[in-house]
């Protein structure tokens, strides 16, 4: 190796030898020598900073991604994801027929659109179970996105079913809750299977000591709430929205029973664009009072109340 | 705020909403509803609201926070302010709800990145009831010298379902600092050629009152008996008595290289930490036999710590040292030019680098012996440190060593007293080292 640098001035006292009176600069020497490229470990602090999937999947506590045994809570939620994982699926096979899928739409034909769509469902289901099990947050993703993937379809407004074993094709309004009910159970999904990473990541940091947590039960106990309380009250504000076909007649009803009778026959107000309406109608009153400060007014309230 | 979570959840609803209502596709637009009503309710529940849309103006906004955070108030205590390295720091976070509703929050102490927590935990998930407060104690162990801050203290309230979230950081900050640590010594080798006008404890090298043998003489009239070395007076057949070396206080100089070059190596291992270690525990040995210390610390700028005596000079010496950070590429000369007109001539001077990346110091040196100084020079070696890191290789390593050594070889002609320090040697070791024992 050699170092092209200019001489010092005590040089001159080792004739014939070629070296310097000072060393080297390690700074300027780091980009000449060969192996040396690797920052030594303890040459960086350690700052755990969460990957992507972890944060998208709603931000860890600890971004360790090796978890220690599951505890009891870890457990009820793993089991509690292969439930709604199982239900889902079934739901999905129902409520997505090939028809209308991309798979019929590029090959056209039925069968192996079946075949592409079955198989799609049940790689959502087995990478679901994979990813519980195994608490690997790509691989919930990964089920998440195939889940998603399924139910793109572009079919007629008409709610249709690939399998009608409970006789429901007939009834609009049973057709409708088993929408709802696919949604509900597809944003459980979602919640359960992070649910598992997150509390995991949570277990494993308070075992490790990196975390403390004081009244872990009252925690645990209003995740449990909340896990029983927002899916019931997102179906029935959910359903709200979708029956706007027939609130909104109702109401327009109170001042002229015919332009009501005519929104009741009217065709695009039992389509889609009906529920667009009555989306647009809560989600106005809902900006109204997001804008109205509403939260921020609610505390106070419960405030004033507790005091 | 919104977390990423939320974010996503929320695109895909509207891609699904759009896409349903393109391809008039209920379902579709159904799922989004629900995907919309369940963030919704989300962030109705975790009190979210961005309150600038409130149309309020900007002076009564209160802070992102709003009012779940608003009653949130942290106190801190620290057991000491000011500790060696390797020390330990224990810290009690107070955390007070004065609201009358319980909350849950995340709590998380900010510490110094370097320090690591050694009991105890700075992150905290508590349920904190309703005008309650609690006492959060851990322990940090502080593993480098420096000025260090603990805060802010940062709060977080979110839903059930990490969608939503809200943040406050409470200002609460504890500096402390963080000395040098020092070793133990008990020999330096040091001495001075100068005597001063008041007596002291170090040894001149002239025969006077003092503690330490100097040499054997005739007895002459009037010297002490206690003095007579009887074994010597056995041997000889004459009276001979111990002379002692002069006991007096002496000027020492101690000057830290901590130009940007000196941190080169890993954060806990190279040439500033060593130099920093040893100017402390220099300085402790020399304050204790109560000479006068003075400190130059020299990297961007020259900092000087004034010769002094005294438990306060070692205070004041271990706070610049505390502080001493690797900048700037000042070369020794300007040091030794700058300094040499203010210290007594053949006061000891030790000179603690890496000796690198300045072409100036085998003239700057010089300079210092040509004026008579005893120049001692310890001199941690960064290729050990790099070497042992593993960013260097054989070849590289080799080459650099040999300069090294030539250079090591040319001090010492001059009549230096220089110690290439390695990494795992005792600081004692490597004076003595230098002086030849």
């Amino acid at each position: 190796m050699t170092l092209n640098r200019p001489s010092g001035d005590t040089s001159h006292l080792y004739d014939g030898k070629t070296v310097r009176s000072s060393a080297p600069s390690r700074k300027k020497l780091a980009g000449q020598v060969g192996s040396g490229g690797a920052i030594p470990q303890d040459a960086i602090p350690t700052v755990e900073i969460p990957s992507f999937i972890e944060s998208l999947l709603g931000g860890p506590l600890v971004p360790k991604m090796k978890f220690l045994p599951p505890d009891k809570m870890v457990q009820n939620l793993q089991i509690g994801v292969y439930g709604v994982l199982v239900a889902l699926a079934f739901l999905t096979y129902i409520i997505s027929p090939p028809q209308g899928t991309i798979w019929y739409i590029l090959t056209g034909s039925l069968g192996l659109a079946n075949i592409l769509q079955l198989t799609i469902i049940a790689g959502a289901t087995v990478l679901g179970f994979m990813g519980t099990f195994r608490r690997d947050a790509r691989l919930s993703l990964g089920s998440n996105l195939l889940f998603i993937l399924a139910i793109l379809r572009f079919a007629s407004s008409k709610t249709s079913l690939s399998n009608d074993l409970f006789n429901l094709q007939g009834s609009p309004t049973m057709l409708s809750v088993l929408v709802v009910v696919y949604a509900v159970l597809l944003i459980m999904y979602f919640e359960l299977s992070n649910g598992v990473i997150r509390y995991s990541m949570l277990d494993t940091s308070i075992r490790t000591n990196e975390v403390y947590v004081m009244n872990p039960k009252k925690i645990v106990s209003k995740y449990h709430r909340s896990l029983i309380i927002n899916p019931v009250l997102a179906t029935l504000l959910a359903w709200f929205v979708l029956s706007a076909n027939t609130i909104l007649p109702a109401i327009v009803g109170v001042f002229s029973g015919d332009t009501a009778e005519r929104m009741r026959e009217s065709v695009e107000l039992t389509s889609v664009y009906g529920v667009a309406l009555g989306t647009l109608f809560v989600f106005i009153t809902v900006g109204i009072l997001f804008g109205l400060n509403l939260p921020t007014h609610l505390q106070r309230f419960r405030e004033r109340q507790a005091e | 705020m919104w977390s990423r979570k939320s974010a996503m959840l929320g695109s895909l609803a509207v891609a699904m909403y759009l896409l349903g209502l393109t391809l008039r596709n209920t379902q579709l637009v159904t799922i989004a509803v629900v995907i919309f009503v369940f963030l919704t309710w989300a962030a109705l529940l975790g009190n979210h609201a961005d309150v600038a849309s409130s149309g309020r103006r900007a002076e009564e906004w209160s802070g992102e926070e709003g009012v779940a955070l608003g009653n949130v108030v942290a106190m801190r205590k620290l057991s000491s302010a000011r500790m060696f390295e390797d020390g330990e720091l224990n810290v009690t976070l107070r955390m007070q709800n004065t609201s009358s509703l319980p909350k849950i929050l995340e709590v998380r102490d900010r510490v110094p990145e370097v320090m690591r927590i050694k009991e105890g935990a700075n992150y905290i998930l508590m349920e904190l009831g309703p005008r309650r407060e609690t006492f959060i104690e851990y322990t940090v162990e502080c593993p480098l010298r420096g000025f260090y801050s603990l805060g802010p203290v940062t709060v977080r309230i979110q839903d059930a379902f990490g969608l939503f979230h809200k943040e406050k950081e409470l200002h609460v900050y504890n500096d402390f600092l963080v000395f040098p640590k020092m070793e133990d010594l008990k020999e330096t080798f040091v001495k001075s050629r100068v005597p001063k006008i008041f007596t002291g404890a170090v040894n001149i090298r002239q025969p006077g009152p003092g503690s330490e043998f100097y040499s054997l003489r005739e007895y002459f009239e009037g010297d002490s008996f206690r003095a007579i070395n009887w074994s010597a007076y056995a041997r000889s057949g004459k009276l001979m008595v111990n002379e002692r070396e002069r006991d007096a206080v002496s000027d020492v100089i101690i000057i830290v290289d901590s130009r940007a070059v000196a941190e080169t190596g890993p954060v806990s291992r190279n040439a500033l930490v060593y130099s920093t270690r040893a100017a402390a525990s220099l300085a402790k040995y020399f304050l204790g036999r109560r000479d006068s210390v003075g400190v130059i610390v020299y990297g961007d700028e020259v900092v000087s710590v004034d010769r002094d005596t005294g438990k306060k000079q070692l205070y004041v010496i271990l706070t610049k040292l505390a502080g001493a950070v690797a900048r700037g590429n000042i070369p020794l000369q300007v040091v030794v030019n700058r300094i040499l007109p203010h210290i007594n001539k053949g006061s000891p001077i030790i000179f603690l680098s890496n000796l690198e990346d300045d072409p100036t110091i085998v003239n700057a040196l010089r300079d210092f012996r040509a004026r008579n100084f005893d120049v001692t020079v310890l001199t941690p070696s960064s290729l050990e440190f790099e070497f042992d890191a593993k960013r260097i290789d054989r070849t590289g390593y080799e080459v650099m060593k040999t300069e090294r050594d030539v250079l090591i070889g040319e001090l010492r002609g001059l009549g230096v007293n220089i110690m290439d320090w390695e990494p795992d040697m005792l600081l004692s070791t490597a004076l003595a080292g230098a002086r030849g024992f």
